[in-house]
């Protein structure tokens, strides 16, 4: 009689099951306890001393930044406070944020916490993409901060009647139907003056995180974009 | 011999990543080759049983 | 009653699935019209502007999805146990119980997510409007209602199957739904930094959807399979430990294919994208499992010279087919459509996403569980051999054709998005517009609302015969 193979064993593929289950567990465990640590929050002093955090403290508020190549990592970094040519923060350039660039740590942290929480409760992610997450009924909000649209060239500013790219943010976001960009409008979510805030500043602090490269090319080809 | 480390912090698992496929083949194998020893436990489990 | 297959007269636990399967079929309705006031609202972007505006709409279309498969799996779970076990479910007076708190709980949310809508950003509104987070938006108090309902369902299944005879399935069933429940505990804190965030929202959405609920999906087609076709238990078990080895093999390490653009570590990418790649090896698996079972049992009976199929629940089994090929396409083909990094980067937040999500939320689960109802509705009525009714066979091909349909349309939706908007404008805010604004872009629109138009007719089919078919003189009773 021929031998019974293992392969058609019932035992051993409820071991091998219970092996790779528990063991690529385990894995995903080890890999999240590393994850951890390179994506906490940093902290002001990081960004004092010039430490590269994949997520910066929520101070990032007071510098520029900008999202530019890095020939080291084969893509786009976010840039804090200025490029040291290698594709590196400097940590130096200032921006000013609604009128200072001075925001303690505490402050920018209320701010921070204000504006995540209104990203949640305003459901933001049912019609944009958050790191490219949630719905795609609106346009994706990684870099918003850094659209073009919003700069000096772009026509939000002057649609809203400000001068500086997080108040006209602040404007919009209170009276979103006042200020129609296309068909497909932003509800009015009865968000107030200071939400609006905590929530540009959410938005400028996301601009900041290190996405690998997420999305490629963002803002660069402006051109393309204008010169139809 | 090594490619020299890229991302933001240094660490183990981003030093096995060398190149493409250098970690997931790594992590591959120590999660298969368990399941020859499995593999020769259950044989001499049947063996045994068939005798 | 170690036996009752077919029969469900008798069983608590048999009469509190059919509690679970009523709800669920109700709330997939509710799914299918939300979804629908959304797919107008990328069509007439003015339809309901600030009565039903499209993040609420959405909100309710995938809360109602993930609420119907929950109800549907803790139904089919207690309609399997007495057949397994060979008992009675323990505990089951508390099960009973639980329901109705768990539905309530439910209709309070629902409420509050259409009247309430958005609240003031601050803890309250967490605690008792919605969290905001895609799938698992229910307020925290919900969370919490859900984790004592989920700890309830897992500990009638533990002690039912400790106490009664513990197959294959039960025990796979005990180790799956433990996990179900416990992962669900990581998405219930809030936290500032939006990429730990996204780290912990997708050790539920991934873990549920890529691991567990594949497993739970895998067990119960190896029920259906015993009891529909009458396969042979150890071949089917066999099959049933091989494919929680590929699929946890798989599913658990390729959760890194959402860690690749979070903020997470490059290192992400390789473990995401070799990993999720072979996540459709299970899918294919399951598939061949399915049609070799049923031509070996069927081929073992022809040879005895009886001319009659082994099926013994054709709409069920339909569905069950259904599954093992759609779970294959929508889940397997069309998951790794997009999940290396380097096609990812382009098509991560696009409607590329939404085909995939579509195709592999109905072929992977929506199938199976309407094929359980379908055993349930046999078990109820007394049916020996359950045969197609004209609806039944009209909304299964309405339903199907509907999501095919629709997956289509929006993955030419998502080559516009990948094209104009990723690769050549950049992803910024002009350049999603133009995408959008694009003719294939709208027309694809245009499909999703029709096809969307089709699934519902095949609902209201399909609740027809639901209805209606345990009386049908179609069957063999």
């Amino acid at each position: 009689m021929a031998k019974k193979s293992v392969w058609s064993d019932n035992r051993f593929w409820q071991r091998s099951a219970a092996w790779i289950t528990g063991f690529a567990s385990v894995l995903l465990i080890w890999l999240t306890f590393d994850t951890m640590a390179q994506i906490t929050i940093g902290t002001d002093s990081d960004l004092k001393n010039g430490v590269t955090k994949r997520v910066p403290g929520p101070t990032v508020i007071n510098y520029k930044i900008t999202y530019e190549m890095s020939s080291k990592r084969g893509h786009e970094v976010p840039i804090i406070g200025g490029n040291d040519g290698q594709g590196m923060s400097l940590f130096q350039e200032k921006e000013k944020f609604f009128g200072r660039d001075d925001w303690s740590e505490e402050e920018a942290t209320e701010l921070l916490h204000l504006g995540k929480l209104g990203s949640q409760v305003k459901n933001c992610m049912n019609c944009h993409t958050l790191l490219g997450n949630g719905a795609y009924y609106a346009p994706d909000l990684t870099k918003a901060w850094l659209d073009p649209q919003w700069g000096p060239d772009g026509s939000m500013q002057a649609m809203t009647g400000k001068n500086t790219k997080e108040e006209a943010m602040a404007e919009f976001l209170q009276n979103p139907s006042k200020y129609p960009t296309h068909s497909r409008m932003m509800p009015n979510l009865g968000i107030t003056a200071e939400e609006a805030k905590g929530l540009v500043a959410f938005l400028k602090h996301m601009s900041s995180i290190d996405t690998n490269g997420f999305p490629r090319n963002f803002g660069k080809i402006e051109g393309a974009v204008h010169g139809k | 011999m090594f490619e020299p480390f890229v991302d933001v912090v240094p660490s183990f698992f981003g030093w096995l990543n060398q190149g493409p496929l250098t970690l997931t083949i790594f992590l591959h194998t120590i999660i298969i080759l368990p399941m020859i020893w499995i593999y020769r436990q259950e044989k001499k489990r049947i063996e045994h049983e068939e005798n | 009653m170690a036996n009752n297959h077919l029969t469900g007269i008798g069983s608590e636990s048999k009469e509190l699935a059919t509690w679970y399967f009523t709800f669920a079929a109700i709330l997939f309705g509710a799914q299918l019209l939300f979804g629908l006031v959304a797919a107008i609202q990328y069509v007439m972007p003015g339809f309901l502007f600030e009565v039903l505006d499209f993040s609420v709409a959405r909100m309710l279309h995938i809360n109602a999805l993930v609420v119907w498969m929950v109800f549907a799996m803790f139904g089919a779970v207690y309609w399997l146990l007495p057949d397994e076990t060979g008992i009675e479910t323990v505990g089951i007076k508390i099960g009973k119980l639980l329901f109705w708190v768990f539905a309530a709980a439910i209709v309070v949310v629902v409420l509050v997510y259409l009247f309430i809508q958005v609240g003031s950003a601050d803890e309250m509104s967490i605690w008792f409007i919605h969290e905001g987070r895609e799938y698992i938006e229910a307020p925290r108090w919900a969370d919490l209602g859900i984790v004592v309902v989920a700890l309830g369902f897992v500990a009638n299944l533990f002690l039912t199957g400790m106490k009664g005879k513990q197959t294959g399935i039960v025990t796979v069933l005990m180790a799956d739904m433990i996990a179900f429940a416990g992962l669900y505990l990581c998405g219930m804190f809030f936290t500032d930094n939006i990429s730990m965030d996204q780290y912990w929202w997708w050790w539920v959405i991934h873990l549920w959807v890529e691991a567990t609920w594949e497993v739970y999906v895998g067990a119960l087609a190896a029920y259906g399979l015993i009891t529909m076709l009458g396969a042979h238990r150890k071949v089917v078990e066999m099959w049933l430990w091989i494919e929680v080895t590929m699929l946890f093999g798989s599913g658990i390490l390729g959760m890194g294919h959402h860690y690749f653009w979070i903020g997470t570590p490059e290192y992400w990418w390789e473990i995401g994208a070799l990993f999720s790649a072979l996540e459709p090896l299970p899918l294919v698996a399951m598939f061949i499992h399915v049609l070799y079972d049923w031509g070996k049992t069927q081929g073992e009976q022809d040879a005895q010279g009886l001319e009659v199929s082994v099926i013994r629940n054709k709409p069920a089994f339909t569905w069950f087919v259904l599954n093992a090929f759609g779970n294959f396409l929508g889940a397997g083909i069309w998951g790794f459509f997009h999940t290396l990094p380097q096609v990812n980067l382009y098509t991560h937040g696009t409607q590329f996403t939404s085909a995939h999500g579509h195709l592999a939320f109905f072929g992977a689960y929506a199938t199976i569980l309407i094929g359980m109802m379908y055993i349930a509705i046999q078990g109820t009525n007394g049916i020996k051999v359950m045969n197609h009714t004209r609806s039944s066979i009209w909304s299964v091909s309405l339903l199907t054709g509907g999501m095919m349909g629709m997956t289509v349309a929006l993955t030419v939706a998502g080559y516009v998005q990948v094209l104009v908007s990723r690769a050549q404008m950049g992803a910024t805010w002009a350049g999603y517009f133009d995408g959008q604004s694009g003719m294939w872009f709208a027309q694809a629109m245009d499909w999703r609302l029709l096809m969307g138009v089709v699934m519902f007719l095949g609902f209201a089919l399909l609740a027809k015969d639901f209805l209606t078919t345990g009386k049908n003189p179609v069957h063999q009773r």
